[in-house]
């Protein structure tokens, strides 16, 4: 199992230090493996230490101990920039809020990863190809203020395949979505993971968090419970039927 | 990151705050305009002063009587007589075909003219041939006078554009004898001398040296001048050779000066009773005063490039503010310190650059307006790639070092920190 793990952590902790005086304790030794083609949702109260186990995975910042391999490779020892290439590589992200450049259109936004890395030529067809893989095909010269919540968060899921990560890492997705767009990106989701994409999903609402295959539950810094999901609720099905996610 | 990428994406910054982005560039623009007009001005200035140097001819060296060093500034050539024509003949035959060519002058002052009918006032000189070698002055008609004339005596002369335009209009002035008068004492027993000159040659007009018209003046074989209008005999007031080239001007200089020294028989050459004035030094030293002139004034135009640039270094630090979830959304994605760097560097770079582009342009227009108003008649400015390139180089300069400080601001943030920034 461990060879071939997308993400395997061993006793990670992290502390944080508010002022002088303060300090929380976000993770107090974690292990978990998460292998490629895998669906799991990462749920907890708020203080849980979900939101520090997102930015540890998504390698945006790096734990105090333990050890962390992402495809296979060590993360605690590396440099900023180094962590920089790690992400552009191997992570794609998407937030709740988002977070589109307001500056740039659809396409421009998505082909953001091969500006930092790859070549520019097959940019823009594989960022228009991106687009089109979720719906946007028409929409690729708008920009995000001219497009509807559901669909700039389908732009930031755009814009995290485009450099075929080896993990998507979805932080609160449907957070600011009504309960149709959260279905449509659900749908999307599990569309990709059907296909072989390994995705992990911060999320509290136990509806979205029943679309995936796995529930990794959080609370006071470790994980509590780690439980399959045999039938996950199919996104497609709810939009074909009207029932919404996350009602 | 592609430098293309950061341009564009520089471009699109700038473009997106226009008001913003043309107000930063304002300072710029004004301090690489101001650069440029100042300078323009002061190299104008130091050409001016070369060219009326220069106009009394080139490589030039000046023999006056009396030294300076040892009399001070009350020792004014004109009291000294030590300086004889025949001294100029003798560094005409020992210097030969090493100079270009030499001449003798003797002042002979104010005369009352009267020629084709008409009366005037001009001022006579005593050369010799040499003269419009020296000078480099051509004869818009007839002929300079030869050494014969000088050699004997003879009265003829050769008048300024000024003058023959003056005494005889439209008509010409060669073959036509001029009369130059002085008269003694007052009333009743007023007497006036009288002298015949034939006009053999009149001058190419050459317009003022500062500020004196040289083309109201007559001039006469200088033995002549000696014999006949100052009774001065044998003395010059000034021996003026010119050299082959610019870089003969050094060993001629000392030529003149030794030929001298053994023809007056002085051992010591600090005590000279001549002093030799080379033309080159006499540039130098105005080029150097004019010189200062232009980096004064350069200096005024670069305080405010400078306060340019703490504006650009300003609004830097609110774009980089501004624009923290940016810098976080780019660094998720992979964008590594050096990325970030760039991008706002060459966002701080397209300012300064665009802004120098504008201020060169600026600048030059203000010159050409300058130069066409009528009460700066006469004044020189001059833009030279020189000054553009280093206008350029200082405000991309400016670009690089204002923008730095925000840019590693911007490159050190923590992405999970920028992220969050609301």
């Amino acid at each position: 199992m461990r060879t071939n793990a997308v993400v395997h952590l061993r006793k990670i902790t992290k502390t944080y230090r508010i002022g002088k005086e303060i300090e929380v304790k976000a993770l107090r030794g974690v292990d978990l493996d998460i292998v490629p083609g895998e669906f799991v949702a990462i749920m907890g109260p708020s203080g849980s230490g979900k939101s520090t186990m997102m930015n540890i995975l998504g390698c945006l910042d790096v734990p105090d101990d333990g050890v962390y391999e992402l495809a296979g490779q060590n993360v605690r020892a590396l440099s900023d920039d180094r962590l920089a290439q790690l992400r552009n590589k191997h992570l794609g992200f998407v937030f709740q809020t988002f977070n589109l450049l307001p500056r740039l259109n659809a396409v421009e936004n998505v082909e953001l990863p091969l500006v930092y890395g790859g070549d520019r030529h097959a940019r823009r067809e594989r960022a228009i190809a991106a687009l089109e893989q979720v719906g946007l095909g028409d929409r690729v010269h708008h920009r995000p203020s001219e497009l509807s919540g559901g669909q700039q968060q389908r732009v930031a899921i755009a814009r995290a395949l485009l450099n075929d990560p080896s993990m998507i890492l979805a932080d609160e997705p449907t957070g600011n979505l009504d309960s149709r767009s959260s279905a449509e990106i659900l749908a999307i989701f599990q569309r990709l993971n059907d296909s072989g994409k390994t995705v992990v999903m911060v999320t509290h609402e136990p509806d979205v968090a029943s679309h995936c295959k796995r529930i990794v539950r959080m609370r006071d810094g470790v994980i509590s419970a780690d439980e399959r999901v045999f039938t996950p609720r199919r996104a497609e099905e709810e939009l074909l039927t009207g029932i919404g996610a996350g009602e | 990151m592609k430098l293309y990428d950061s341009f564009r994406s520089a471009l699109q910054s700038l473009v997106t705050n226009k008001l913003r982005s043309a107000l930063t560039m304002l300072g710029v623009i004004i301090g690489v305009a101001s650069v440029i007009a100042m300078v323009a001005v002061g190299n104008g200035a130091s050409q001016q002063v070369q060219n009326t140097v220069l106009s009394l001819g080139s490589n030039l060296i000046t023999v006056t009587p009396g030294n300076l060093t040892d009399q001070g500034l009350r020792g004014a050539g004109e009291q000294a007589q030590t300086l004889k024509l025949d001294d100029m003949r003798s560094i005409q035959e020992q210097l030969g075909a090493s100079i270009r060519a030499i001449e003798a002058e003797q002042g002979a002052g104010r005369w009352q003219v009267i020629g084709g009918g008409q009366n005037w006032n001009s001022i006579v000189n005593g050369v010799s041939e040499g003269y419009p070698d020296v000078r480099d002055w051509k004869l818009q008609s007839g002929e300079f006078f030869g050494e014969s004339d000088v050699r004997l005596n003879v009265q003829v002369c050769v008048i300024g554009a000024t003058t023959a335009q003056n005494l005889f209009g439209e008509s010409d002035a060669v073959g036509q004898t001029i009369q130059l008068r002085q008269v003694f004492g007052s009333g009743p027993q007023a007497r006036a001398r009288i002298l015949n000159f034939k006009v053999v040659g009149v001058l190419e007009p050459k317009g003022s040296t500062f500020g004196f018209s040289r083309d109201d003046q007559i001039l006469v074989p200088v033995s002549t001048g000696q014999r006949v209008l100052t009774g001065r005999r044998d003395v010059v007031n000034a021996i003026v050779v010119k050299a082959s080239s610019s870089e003969a001007m050094g060993d001629t200089t000392e030529d003149v000066r030794s030929i001298l020294l053994q023809r007056h028989k002085i051992a010591d050459p600090a005590s000279a009773d001549f002093t030799v004035t080379n033309q080159n030094d006499t540039l130098a030293a105005l080029s150097a005063i004019t010189g200062t002139f232009t980096l004064l004034l350069g200096a005024i135009g670069g305080i405010s490039l400078l306060v340019g640039g703490i504006g650009i270094m300003n609004i830097m630090l609110v774009t980089v503010n501004e624009r923290t979830r940016e810098i976080g959304i780019r660094k998720a994605v992979g964008a590594r310190r050096l990325d970030i760097l760039q991008q706002f560097l060459i966002e701080a770079i397209a300012l300064t650059g665009l802004g120098g582009i504008l201020g060169i342009t600026l600048g030059w227009t203000i010159t050409e307006v300058i130069k066409r108003i009528p009460q700066a008649n006469g004044l020189i400015l001059i833009i030279t790639i020189g000054t553009v390139a280093i206008a350029v180089g200082v405000s991309v300069g400016i670009g690089i070092i204002f923008g730095l400080y925000p840019a590693m601001r911007a490159a050190r943030l923590h992405p999970i920190q920028a992220l969050r920034y609301e």
